[in-house]
């Protein structure tokens, strides 16, 4: 790292969308060739920064300087020629098109010829450069997340990135591919490339990055060297709380409480095997586990890997095409998912703005869904909207979400409060077996709090749970057992103290 | 022998409508805009076309005046749908009623009901030398030049989409718009582009009908053919050349239904006319699993 | 201090009423001053037209029975496009839909003339076969979208087209038709015809105002019309938690169709006692076009349908007497309409931005 030269620079970055104020007058600085963490909780605008530098966002206010110029940033394009990479937290590329197409895709150059060949050898040179070597002429869907990180890499460095911007870039990878992305990062850096991480975890800044800026709330804390700095103190700046009790993956502690487990299972899944439902989907091959009474079962593995599909095999059985599941003891093969619910199990799916909420629909409407064919709620098909209200009502009241009443729109609240409703409509009714599938993403602390209290309250009362989450560190933390899915395969069950982040990873990535 | 030739080039003749139509469709649809108003923009580009056609007496700027009635109704489709984000189903619709009902005004207000009806000007017919002459064959290249044109529109969307860097760009935007964005392509611009193109192509088809197959504007002078061209850009995965295939195949089929009627048949003749109907559902059904449509067609896209 | 919070709240009030009411009279305004200034360029009597456009409906009794008369297809029609547009489907065979159920009553209703059937037997099995009839055809695009995912918006285009030979077909076929003239069939007999409430005015309002309380009373107070709100506001989360999408979708499109059937049907019990071809015509579009345009005013919502349709029947019946009284082309009408439809659309979407 050339220290003191500063290659990028922000002055009183300021960006609102509606009335939300995501970045507050944010002054930001680069040196060439360092590794530069911005750390920040979700939420905290940290994204919006770099889409901000990237040219997909305009900033309201504010100047943006390379290399002491004052620059224009109002298109990807111009951030381009400026010499700005972004790497997107999920990915960016074309599926249908190969990895090669996806590389030299909107790069300058005679516009009405198209010559793969010689591009291809270009590209090949580069990547092995970097030792970021890739296959070039699969089509992207057909590639891993870590893969396609690597197409996203070159294909930056490829129009001569000499800034790049790497957006949550662990989400998708486990803990041995961030070793390699870090080698590979390392060796673009002595290069001459400086690279911005962003991460929310402590670790990875303290393991990776020179020096790490802080958000919190849309506003710059400061920014610190790694090399004086510690766990503790990082942990504050993100905060502003000296007594906040986080790991170092920024997570709230907590204490599992000592359950005792049912000696039989609540919910058994028995060899079961599920045909995909679309192009995309995986095929679930030949899985088995149990799930007991007041334990946390958590299915650890990269997304796209079949949890989801479990998770839907579970609440609508009918799709099962070989095997039998179980709950207390009973078949629920040839239940309806309404039916399934009524046999105590309720879910709430990974995605919440696409697959768990109604958004223009009032809370009472959403607290609902999912209810709505049950005996209490109505009579011949006509719906007792006097008990409904009253339900949601007392949902708001238990679950403290915050909101004017119950006829507000579920899409006018914040993120924590939606997963407030949405946890909160599951746990209506005594439940035997809670399906919760990345239940904390995108939340701020305290909501994520929220929705480790309600597990464990749930393992307090006997009642089991199939966490299904993406990010190990959260797993190990509150999960009793991990099983692993990989390839639509269940590959290994792990118990809390055979608990390994390299052995899991590497299984999650069908080592 | 000479009945079948007059049968092909028949076809062929027809054969221009349902392309030119449905590759307007195809380009539109590669950067993801589907535009379902192709029977509003051929009923009021027969009717514009074939007015400016008949009073200046020159083809030429009929057909110049239908495209940019085509044009005209891509631009305001593309422009509230990436200013507003106005579905573009609705849209669409919204549209084709409007064209509709601008077609059949326009005629009344500025020709009126005459005693005969008046005539198109005679669009030029072009006989390849050499190429002609071959037996049955020839009777591609024997034909009006509209015809010509949609060879060469065939011809120069396949090359522009399969073997131009400009071509892969567009074909990303229809496959994953925020992709293309990041990379640096104009999302928006090469939106308003491709749907105004797409437009003007599908107003010389309806111009087509008067000049070509009529000879005089009539009310409801598309009879469908709008929506039909959507069942063949459908059928061929939204590749231009297969959009070519399958005007071909619907020509084929519109010409045969209707020399079934003419050849007097106890068959109620009424049946026959719904055919082509018909066999765009059963095309479509046929090929239900072989059809790829772009990723992100009929979707909006925005970055915030 | 009280009084102050009343007089906010009743501001706010009025805003609100001001916002949503907002593009409705902004499109009609704009659209009505371009028609009126083309109709002033091509030499008409501007303010007669007008006259005749705009208060013909309700400056006599006649006027607005005129009015309801079209209210009554036109609501039918409108519910087949905005029924599934709830769940963000869209029938466009709206029309198809009513001739299909208009041939069928003609049909059946020939054939069972010499029954001699009572009305209170024959009139509900006629409604019935209407309701069918047109439910046949937008089931088949609904099962074509269910199992095969082929697009109803096509599916139900060229199914109209089907059902346009069709009622040529029976208009002009052995044993329906009429010997000579423009195509249309025998008179449906005399039980099988709905009876008039007032002169010019049949049955068929009764049950249309039926058809609008049994909808009413479906979205707000059913299972099944919040099923069907819950798919449309998001199919995704709907599916998730057990609400199946290919039902909802089926009964949508039952529905949609078994309305726009009715309608076709009622035309013929009700106006014409017999399939004329051209039947479900009105200022020179078909009822299943103008449904289209009714539904998007209201956003499809099935609520704001009666009153959609109310104000576009009004216009429809002002357009008639202005074409009688100063000669104007009836598609003016028609153009403005769609112009007022897709101004609405815009004026709504930039009020939500």
């Amino acid at each position: 790292m050339d220290k003191n030269i500063t290659v990028l620079e922000t002055k009183n970055i300021s960006k609102s969308f509606g009335k939300v104020k995501a970045l507050k007058d944010v002054n930001f600085s680069l040196y060439r060739g360092e590794i530069h963490g911005l750390l920040g909780e979700n939420g905290a605008g940290k994204s919006t920064l770099m889409k901000v530098l990237y040219g997909l966002y305009s900033a309201d206010q504010g100047d943006i300087f390379i290399n002491d110029n004052k620059v224009n940033i109002s298109s990807p394009l111009d951030s381009i020629k400026l010499g700005i990479g972004m790497i997107h937290q999920s990915s960016t590329l074309v599926p249908e098109f190969t990895a090669l197409e996806n590389v030299i895709l909107g790069i300058e150059g005679k516009k009405l010829s198209l010559d793969l060949s010689g591009e291809r050898i270009k590209v090949k040179k580069l990547a092995n450069e970097f030792g970021l070597d890739f296959p070039l002429d699969v089509k992207v869907k057909n590639l891993s997340a870590g893969i396609k990180q690597k197409v996203e890499i070159i294909r930056a460095l490829y129009r001569g990135a000499k800034i790049l911007i790497l957006d949550e870039p662990t989400t998708s990878l486990v803990e041995n591919e961030f070793d390699q992305l870090l080698k590979s990062i390392k060796a673009l850096v002595a290069e001459g490339v400086t690279v911005v991480f962003i991460t929310h975890k402590i670790r990875e800044v303290l393991q990776a990055c020179d020096r790490a800026s802080v958000l919190k709330d849309g506003e710059m804390m400061g920014t610190v060297s790694t090399t004086n700095t510690t766990k503790e103190e990082l942990v504050e700046f993100m905060f502003q709380n000296k007594d906040i009790d986080v790991t170092d993956s920024a997570l709230p502690v907590i204490e599992l409480p000592e359950v005792k487990l049912s000696k039989e299972p609540v919910c058994s899944v028995k060899n079961i095997s599920v045909k995909a439902q679309d192009k995309d989907g995986v095929n679930l091959q030949d899985i088995s586990f149990d799930i007991y009474k007041g334990e946390i079962f958590g299915i650890a593995g990269i997304s796209g890997n079949g949890q989801k599909e479990i998770a839907e095999a579970i609440i609508n059985p009918r799709r099962i095409n070989q095997g039998d599941i179980f709950i207390n003891g009973e078949s629920i093969a040839k239940l309806k998912t309404i039916e399934v619910f009524e046999k105590g199990l309720f879910y709430t799916p990974e995605d919440r703005k696409k697959e768990a909420i109604l958004p223009s629909g009032t809370i009472t409407e959403n607290m609902l869904l999912g209810h709505h064919r049950e005996k209490r709620f109505q009579h011949n098909g006509i719906l007792n909207w006097n008990k409904i209200t009253k339900e949601a009502q007392q949902s708001i009241r238990e679950f403290q979400v915050k909101t004017p009443d119950e006829k507000t729109p579920i899409g006018d609240l914040s993120g924590g409060n939606i997963q407030r409703v949405v946890i909160g409509r599951a746990l209506i009714n005594e439940l035997n077996l809670l399906i919760t599938h990345n239940p904390t993403s995108g939340l701020d602390m305290g909501s994520v709090e929220f929705v480790f209290n309600k597990l464990v309250e749930l393992k307090e009362n006997n009642c089991g749970v199939l966490y299904i989450n993406e990010d190990l560190d959260e797993l190990m933390l509150i999960s009793d057992r991990i099983g692993v899915v990989h390839a639509g395969k269940l590959v290994a069950i792990f118990t809390r103290e055979q608990y390994d982040k390299y052995k899991i990873g590497s299984l999650m990535i069908g080592g | 022998m000479g009945q079948l030739t007059e049968l092909i080039s028949q076809i062929i003749t027809y054969t221009a409508i349902y392309a030119l139509t449905s590759i307007g469709i195809v380009i539109g649809g590669r950067t993801g805009i589907f535009n379902i108003s192709g029977e509003g923009i051929m009923l009021t580009a027969a009717s514009a076309g074939f007015i400016s056609a008949y009073t200046t007496g020159s083809w030429f700027i009929g057909f110049l005046v239908g495209a940019i009635v085509g044009g005209l109704f891509g631009l305001i489709l593309i422009a509230l749908h990436e200013t507003l984000e106005i579905n573009q189903f609705i849209l669409g619709i919204t549209l084709v009623i409007l064209g509709t009902g601008i077609s059949d005004l326009l005629y009344k207000i500025i020709i009126g009901v005459q005693l005969f009806a008046p005539e198109a000007p005679p669009v030029p017919q072009i006989s390849i030398p050499l190429l002609s002459q071959i037996p049955i064959i020839g009777t591609l290249f024997n034909q009006n030049v509209i015809v010509y044109f949609t060879y060469l529109i065939t011809a120069a969307a396949y090359y522009f989409f399969y073997h131009t860097r400009l071509g892969l760009e567009t074909r990303a935007i229809g496959e994953d718009p925020q992709s293309a964005d990041v990379v640096g392509i104009n999302v928006k611009k090469r939106r308003y582009i491709a749907t105004i193109v797409g437009g003007m192509l599908m107003g010389m088809a309806g111009t087509y009908l008067p000049m070509i197959i009529t000879g005089t504007y009539t009310t409801n002078i598309a009879n469908g053919r709008g929506f039909m061209a959507i069942g063949i850009a459908i059928f061929a995965s939204w590749r231009p050349e297969r959009a070519f295939l399958g005007a071909f195949i619907f020509a084929t089929i519109e010409i045969l239904a209707f020399q079934q009627q003419l050849s007097g048949s106890d068959f109620p003749y009424q049946f026959l006319l719904m055919i082509p109907f018909i066999s765009v559902l059963i095309i479509m059904w046929l090929f239900r699993k072989k059809v790829e449509f772009p990723a992100s067609l009929g979707q909006a896209y925005s970055r915030e | 201090m009280v009084d102050n919070t009343k007089k906010i709240q009743n501001d706010t009030q009025m805003t609100r009423f001001w916002q949503s009411a907002k593009p409705y009279l902004l499109a009609v305004i704009i659209s009505f001053s371009v028609s009126g200034i083309l109709i002033g360029i091509l030499g008409y009597n501007v303010p007669r037209a007008f006259q005749a456009l705009l208060l013909k409906s309700f400056s006599s009794q006649r006027g607005f029975i005129q009015t309801l008369q079209k209210f009554i297809p036109l609501t039918l029609a409108t519910y087949a496009f905005a029924i599934p547009f709830r769940i963000k489907f869209f029938n466009i065979g709206g029309w198809g839909q009513m001739l299909f159920g208009g041939s069928m009553v003609a049909i059946v209703g020939i054939a069972l003339a010499s029954f001699n059937l009572p009305a209170i037997i024959m009139i509900p099995i006629l409604l019935l076969v209407a309701m069918a009839a047109g439910a046949f055809l937008s089931l088949i695009a609904g099962a074509l979208k269910t199992y095969y995912n082929i697009n109803p918006i096509i599916s139900t285009i060229m199914l109209n087209f089907v059902a346009y030979y069709f009622v040529n077909f029976v208009a002009t076929t052995n044993p329906w038709k009429a010997s000579l003239g423009h195509p249309m069939t025998l008179k449906i007999p005399e039980s099988g015809r709905l009876p008039e409430l007032l002169p010019g005015l049949h049955m068929g309002i009764l049950i249309v105002l039926l058809i609008i309380f049994i909808i009413h009373f479906m979205t707000n107070k059913m299972v099944l019309g919040y099923e069907i709100n819950a798919t449309g506001i998001n199919q995704h989360a709907a599916k998730v938690y057990g609400i199946n999408m290919e039902r909802t979708l089926m009964l949508t499109f039952l529905m949609g169709g078994a309305m726009a059937g009715l309608g076709g049907g009622i035309e013929v019990m009700g106006v014409h006692h017999r399939l004329i071809e051209g039947f479900a015509l009105t200022s020179g579009a078909q009822y299943g076009i103008f449904g289209i345009l009714t539904a998007l005013i209201c956003k499809g919502n099935p609520l704001g349908v009666p009153v959609s349709a109310l104000f576009i029947s009004a216009l429809l019946v002002g357009a008639d007497a202005m074409q009688r009284t100063a000669q104007v082309p009836v598609e003016i009408v028609f153009v403005t309409q769609a112009l007022v439809v897709l101004l609405i659309v815009v004026f709504r979407s930039t009020g939500n931005k």
